[in-house]
């Protein structure tokens, strides 16, 4: 899977979760996820179960600490497929 | 898990100051919640008996985790298992408290206020890396042998009952995060509690039960801190149930 690939899935599986249709249309990586998209805080741990489900990975409560960005969660995923 | 030096300093610091003083905030507090609100737990001597037989029978750390409808719940729930000098001369069952910094961080007073009464101020739903410290900051707490109130639905409940959708993953994380960690789950309803609001109706009587167990999980990373907070969110659904069960009855 390229990163252009991780890039859509990721905005695919935010998509059922941010409040904001309009920024993630037209997001980037740099798109904070809670701030920019208004993902509920509480949902961002599902956003990130969901990624550890289509990209067959495990996350650490720590390494979630660390993705803010749509830019973070590409990071995060490229470093474990 | 182990925080910079400085930082368990500040902690130890600000244990022992509240501690020092506690023979005045403590008494203070239960002062307004008896006396000046009235307020009134149910079958209290029970409940304390309970929770002391609790506390002298089991040497794991405890996490409180209760059902949130009001602002002064983590007070009341501190009363309603200690009382004002029990607390004070078993000062670890005081809970570390975590409220959000918005609420009480525009004056000072409040914030010293605060910082003497074990509280960590968070900001919800703020930047991750300063939630994390926050939450590392109670497990060295909890895992040094105080206790802490997390509260299972992050805040106060908008439906006026358990609210699973809204349910804190810090709580399960928390509690995965410290070998043998417990969780205390507390059902805490005033009698004219309807909903979610600021304080309770003066002169209300309040319900409280309480469980203990440990999560358990066979899933690592988030997955697991995930299960453990489900199941204590499900444990206070059970508790919840129970209370109208018995509303309808009586």
């Amino acid at each position: 899977m390229d990163q252009d690939e991780v890039r859509a899935k990721i905005v695919e599986i935010i998509s059922t979760y941010a409040k904001d249709k309009e920024a993630l249309a037209s997001a980037t990586d740099d798109t904070n996820i809670l701030e920019d998209l208004k993902v509920n805080s509480a949902r961002l741990v599902d956003v990130i179960l969901d990624f550890e489900d289509a990209f067959d990975i495990e996350v650490e409560d720590e390494d979630a600490d660390k993705v803010n960005t749509i830019g973070d969660a590409l990071s995060l995923i490229a470093a474990k497929i | 898990m182990s925080l910079p030096a400085r930082t368990r300093f500040s902690l130890f610091a600000q244990r022992e100051v509240g501690r020092l003083w506690s023979v005045v905030w403590v008494p203070a507090s239960v002062f307004v919640l008896s006396v000046i609100m009235r307020y009134r737990i149910r079958d209290v001597r029970d409940l304390r008996r309970r929770f002391r037989t609790l506390v002298k029978e089991t040497d794991k750390p405890i996490v409180i985790c209760p059902n949130h409808l009001t602002m002064v719940d983590s007070a009341l729930v501190a009363w309603a298992l200690g009382g004002p000098w029990w607390l004070v001369f078993h000062y670890r069952w005081v809970p570390w408290n975590l409220p959000e910094y918005h609420n009480f961080a525009s004056v000072w007073v409040s914030r010293v206020a605060a910082w003497a009464t074990k509280c960590i101020p968070i900001v919800r739903g703020g930047e991750r890396d300063q939630v994390s410290k926050v939450l590392k900051r109670i497990q060295h707490v909890v895992s040094r042998g105080d206790t802490a109130i997390i509260f299972a639905e992050g805040g106060r409940s908008r439906t006026g009952r358990i609210q699973m959708e809204t349910i804190a993953h810090g709580m399960g994380r928390i509690i995965n995060s410290i070998p043998d960690c417990h969780a205390l789950c507390v059902y805490l309803r005033g009698d004219r509690q309807d909903r979610w609001s600021t304080i309770p109706k003066r002169g209300d009587s309040f319900y409280v039960d309480f469980e203990v167990f440990r999560p358990e999980s066979e899933n690592s990373g988030m997955r697991r801190s995930r299960d453990f907070a489900v199941q204590i969110a499900d444990r206070l659904v059970q508790l919840e149930e129970k209370y109208f069960a018995r509303q309808a009855t009586a």
